[in-house]
């Protein structure tokens, strides 16, 4: 019963998490056409940020957490200013130049702060007793919480506010988007500035709990590509749900089998549903 | 992408090719510092890997992030059938390039219906996997550390470096052929225009197939005879970073031309090994410098330079 209920949360903090970097993802990727390698790079730079704003410099935490985001979200459009769109014109170069930023971020961070991982205290110390019997930190759960309110905010910015309008215009055709005077650019920026600060807030959320590593960009790219497929490309509903099954299905592994299967969960999704699903669990049907 | 024009600056590129070859087999003969022939033997299990990517990625526009799942395979299935059952390197070469071609079969099949950056990451994910393997019976593969005691391929390091050039002959003059002959032809056409090479009666998954095994067999050859050359094999050669350093060697080269990416395969052996003094900095001065050459120079160095000093010379001549 005890590890039923660990299993329940323990999940559920790992899907958000997911769900958090793999809507950012996915959204760059629908509206941009932009497959962002560098995406789980930002949320390891976000974790390394929170690290030096709330653990070096003892700024208070709602600033720490602040300027982290602020900062990455202005890497992020410069990255795209500078970096991507000159070669936007190629799918090709764009993974090119983004993996290479990952590896140069990653080389970056170590030239930083060194090769060892760098730990975070939490933002909140205290362990929670859960149902009476789940001990757990609160850090876990405030990241649950964070995730959520802003996956709702997301929800409400996409299809409640004018630029939501347009960022789903331009996704589905940016031709005729470009026609009803939206302005692509803008949009394109926008949608860049927001998946940053979801990477943002996922990686300096999940610092306390796991550290910043400098290498603990590419795993987690693997894991958010494995959600992706699943979810299915531009399919909204389909990533949270692919999120949470990502994130149960490795979470149950790890408590049941070893940490090793979990981490290969995402693997060997990604292989069966290649092969027999490509278009993903939701996904509209796509030239595969 | 490059396209086919850029040749080398000489007339003749198999003149050319030939004097390289010759240059190569007359180094040790000159060269009396071991550590340069032991960079040099490197250099060519590199220019094995860039030629083996190249002929898949450059040639049919399919970019692979997993290669280093072809190389690790060779050179962990060479060192384990070496460490516990005694087979002679030129035994286990030949089994680590089979077992990289049936990874490139396994994985393959899945992934090459994919396009682009599916393809593409389906392939990094896929490599990902037999890295925590090596992690998970560290009591057969030595965990992180690796096995240490691989026979050698040959004892002397001067038969160790022809047999090195002799691999680099071999493999890369399959890979050089392929590409120049009418299948290579086909294989650019996929790239160009799929759905046209589609429509002209080629068999695209078939012929992407046929060279993901290929280039997964060439591949595992060499991470085979890497791990005899280093006489240790390490998860080092599943890791991610093998993967993108061939694709730098490639970029650097000139993708999809073989020979621009085996010389860059050459060039950033040595650059690397040059910079050893600045070890902290290497790294990173590498990945900003292909951030660099792909923004400002995205039909890679050497071909733009060869260009340049063609212009160069026929402004000179005319």
């Amino acid at each position: 019963m005890n590890i039923f209920l660990e299993i329940i949360v323990y999940g559920a903090v790992q899907s958000s998490i997911y769900a958090l970097l793999a809507m950012g993802f996915c959204l760059i990727f629908g509206v941009a056409n932009i497959v962002n390698l560098a995406h789980t790079a930002l949320y390891m730079i976000g974790a390394y940020l929170i690290y030096t704003f709330f653990s070096v410099l003892q700024l208070n935490l709602a600033m720490a957490i602040l300027l982290s985001v602020v900062s990455v979200a202005l890497l992020a459009t410069g990255m795209y200013r500078f970096c991507i769109r000159p070669v936007m014109v190629s799918e090709w170069s764009v993974l090119m130049i983004t993996i290479s930023l990952a590896m140069f971020f990653q080389q970056l961070m170590i030239f930083v702060y060194g090769p060892a991982d760098r730990n975070v205290e939490g933002f909140i110390g205290k362990k929670l007793t859960l149902f009476g019997a789940v001990d757990i930190d609160a850090q876990r759960l405030l990241t649950l919480g964070v995730s959520l309110v802003l996956l709702v905010l997301l929800w409400l910015f996409i299809y409640r506010t004018r630029m939501g309008k347009a960022i789903l215009a331009v996704a589905q055709d940016r031709e005729a988007a470009l026609f009803m005077g939206i302005n692509s650019e803008r949009v394109y920026l926008t949608v860049i500035a927001i998946s940053a600060v979801l990477a943002a807030v996922a990686g300096a959320f999940i610092a306390p709990t796991i550290g910043a590593r400098p290498e603990m960009w590419a795993p987690t790219l693997g894991k958010i590509f494995a959600v992706v497929v699943l979810g299915g490309i531009g399919s909204l509903e389909g990533t949270i749900l692919a999120a949470l099954l990502i994130g149960y299905l490795e979470v149950v592994i790890s408590f049941s089998i070893s940490s090793y299967f979990g981490e290969i969960v995402s693997v060997v999704v990604i292989l069966l549903m290649l092969s027999f699903r490509p278009s993903g669990l939701l996904g509209k049907r796509i030239e595969a | 992408m490059p396209e086919q024009g850029n040749r080398s600056i000489f007339s003749g590129e198999r003149v050319g090719l030939l004097i390289a070859l010759a240059v190569l087999s007359a180094v040790p003969l000159f060269i009396e510092n071991r550590a340069i022939v032991e960079i040099i033997i490197l250099a060519n299990i590199y220019a094995v890997y860039v030629a083996s990517w190249d002929i898949l990625c450059g040639y049919t526009g399919q970019v692979s992030f997993g290669h280093a799942l072809f190389v690790g395979g060779g050179a962990y299935t060479a060192a384990l059938l070496n460490f516990y059952f005694k087979f002679p390197p030129w035994m286990t070469i030949f089994f680590g390039g089979g077992v990289a071609a049936l990874f490139g079969l396994i994985i393959g099949t899945p992934c090459l219906r994919l396009r682009g950056p599916y393809f593409a990451l389906a392939t990094f994910a896929a490599a990902a996997f037999p890295y925590g393997l090596t992690d998970v019976f560290w009591e057969v593969t030595g965990g992180l550390d690796g096995l240490y005691g691989i026979a050698p391929i040959w004892p002397t390091l001067m038969g160790k470096y022809y047999f090195s050039v002799l691999l680099t002959a071999v493999c890369c003059g399959l890979v050089y052929l392929g590409g120049r002959s009418k299948k290579g032809l086909i294989l650019k056409s996929i790239r160009e225009d799929e759905v046209a090479a589609m429509a002209s009666g080629v068999n695209t998954t078939a012929y992407k197939l046929t060279t993901f095994v290929i280039s997964g067999f060439l591949a595992g050859v060499a991470g085979a005879f890497y791990s005899h050359n280093q006489l240790h094999v390490g998860p080092e050669t599943l890791s991610i970073n093998l993967s993108i350093l061939v694709i730098i060697m490639s970029v650097v080269g000139g993708i999809g031309t073989i020979t621009g990416p085996i010389a860059g395969a050459y060039l950033l052996t040595i650059f690397n090994e040059m910079m050893r003094e600045w070890e902290e900095v290497r790294l990173l001065i590498y990945t900003a410098a292909v951030v660099l050459i792909l923004l400002f120079v995205p039909k890679g160095v050497l071909p733009t330079l060869s260009d340049g000093i063609k212009q160069w010379i026929k402004r000179k001549g005319g």
